[in-house]
């Protein structure tokens, strides 16, 4: 049956206003036309209120970025564009509870060109909340991580092996260059370590590693930090977001925690005659990246400095 | 095989350069960081030459990315902008900065995959009718993942020509090798020649 033909522009108005998704029209002038139900229900902002308003007005910090280029690539180039939730995090300021919820919704948007008879181009923009697809996802990711971690621990001390810290300096390194953010890596290496082997025999060598590991991986707090196993027995702390005083501060804080656990040692070139560790740190400060390498490679330096100073010290270098 | 002279060869890359400087600033804008993109050359070539050059040295094994879009209204074709599957992998963690890789794409990835795409082809498309002067309409885009063949086969049924640019793609200092074929028939083959041939005339001052 079809409904009579003044029937059906009320008709299509309520079936608009019922879908589940975001629909916003926007004419060749960028105002809205057309704001649906859906939108009022996640925006908190009625049709008629946005009915007649210039969208960048509305939304003034989508002005010049992806959701801008695809209105002007449907309005004047006719072409369709799709905005992927993946690499737009949550463009509009939509809520499952507007004035409850802090999160965005996660979106999917298409904007398409509309044909409009005797009158410029207008589009659509489409918006499809894909929280749940975004949730499930994250468990996925979540699960692959903890059977990875299972392959990334390093066998003897349990703590991050070489191939974990290659792939997290990889992530952090992106990400403070992406966030012009500092950081810091630090490089820790048992003083005396081959002499105490050699007094004390290999099992009481791996017990120490174990120890002194065990003991500065605790003083870590926050989720993003990470000490590896770097080679025999040095380790290495990623430190996102820490500048280079922060870092100085951790690093000695390390470096007392490793002369406490008074772990003799015969043979330990100072007078203490306990097991102490240097410390070389290296930090990329905020919006000055370098490479992995120098960073690393500035590290390795102020380590050497710190032990050819007399050991059981910190050393800090920039990279070059 | 369909030709053009040099001079409408060069002019096609340049169009082209432009097309996908321009993605490569929207990318840039998407991920903060600098992603440059080029065309450093074209060629026309049949449907199956087309199929063995993206499929490598073992048809059988290599698997491609594909994200194609259908275009129309002063000429007609399919663009179809293709990656080998590891490749397309890499672009989307580079793009998403991810550091959980999975072995496949996973559906959100497949979206951020045809957004990329999407970027890519209405750029390339939309300066190609700016400077022509032509209007297009265009479709969403779809993804597809399957041999070189499957792809060339499941987006066109047309039997036309394959204009083949060659993608160069770079984010994070990697490089990373790709393809667009735009799938023409003969019609829109020569009316792709005469509009190269007016906007060098327009270029030149002839017109």
């Amino acid at each position: 049956m079809h409904a009579p033909p003044d029937n059906r522009l009320p008709l299509l108005e309520s079936v608009l206003s019922a879908v589940s998704l975001g629909a916003i029209v926007l004419d060749g002038e960028r105002r809205i036309v057309m704001w649906n139900g859906w939108m009022a229900r996640h925006s908190a902002r009625s049709p008629d209120e946005m009915a007649g308003q210039d969208f960048f007005a509305v939304f003034p910090e989508l002005r010049g970025h992806r959701v801008d280029a695809a209105i002007q690539q449907a309005l004047y180039n006719n072409f369709p564009s799709l905005l992927s939730q993946t690499l737009n995090k949550a463009p509009f300021p939509l809520f499952a509870r507007p004035g409850v919820d802090q999160e965005r919704l996660q979106q999917a948007v298409e904007v398409m060109p509309i044909p409009v008879p005797n009158a410029p181009r207008h589009c659509l923009i489409q918006i499809t909340d894909v929280s749940l697809a975004v949730g499930r996802e994250k468990l996925l990711r979540e699960q692959a991580m903890v059977l990875r971690s299972q392959t990334f621990s390093d066998g003897l001390t349990g703590i991050a092996n070489r191939r974990h810290f290659d792939v997290a300096m990889e992530k952090e390194h992106r990400r403070a260059k992406r966030g012009g953010l500092p950081l810091s890596l630090l490089m820790i290496d048992i003083d005396n370590f081959k002499a105490y082997n050699d007094h004390y025999g290999h099992q009481k060598g791996d017990q120490c590693l174990i120890q002194v590991s065990a003991a500065l991986a605790a003083i870590l707090k926050r989720p993003g930090d990470l000490m590896a196993r770097y080679g025999g027995e040095e380790f290495a702390i990623i430190l996102p977001e820490t500048d280079v005083d922060q870092a100085t501060l951790m690093a000695d804080a390390l470096r007392l925690r490793a002369s406490e656990l008074a772990i003799p040692h015969e043979r330990s070139s100072s007078e203490l005659r306990l097991v102490t560790v240097s410390i070389g740190i290296a930090t990329q400060l905020s919006g000055q990246p370098v490479e992995i390498a120098a960073l690393i490679g500035a590290a390795d330096r102020a380590l050497y400095q710190a032990k050819r100073s007399g050991r059981n010290r910190i050393h800090a270098r920039l990279p070059d | 095989m369909f030709n053009l002279s040099e001079l409408e060869n060069d002019a096609l890359v340049e169009i082209f350069n432009i097309g996908v400087g321009q993605a490569a600033s929207s990318m840039s804008d998407i991920v903060n960081e600098t992603v440059r993109m080029s065309v450093p050359s074209i060629s026309f070539m049949n449907r199956t030459d087309a199929g063995r050059l993206l499929a490598g040295p073992d048809p059988a094994q290599e698997r491609i990315c594909g994200v194609s879009q259908n275009y129309d209204g002063a000429f007609r074709t399919e663009a179809i902008l293709m990656f080998p599957e590891d490749k397309s992998l890499e672009i989307v963690r580079l793009m998403v900065g991810e550091a959980v890789p999975l072995k496949e794409l996973t559906e959100m990835e497949q979206e951020a995959m045809c957004e990329i795409g999407n970027i890519i082809l209405n750029s390339c498309v939309g300066t190609l009718a700016n400077i022509f002067q032509r209007e297009l309409r265009g479709s969403l885009p779809r993804y597809h993942l399957g041999t070189s063949d499957e792809i060339l086969t499941a987006t066109s049924s047309q039997d036309g020509t394959v204009l083949m640019l060659h993608i160069d793609f770079v984010v994070e200092r990697q490089q990373i090798h790709g393809y667009v074929a735009f799938i023409l028939g003969m019609s829109a083959l020569h009316d792709l020649k005469d509009q190269i041939n007016q906007y060098i005339a327009r270029a030149m001052g002839q017109a």
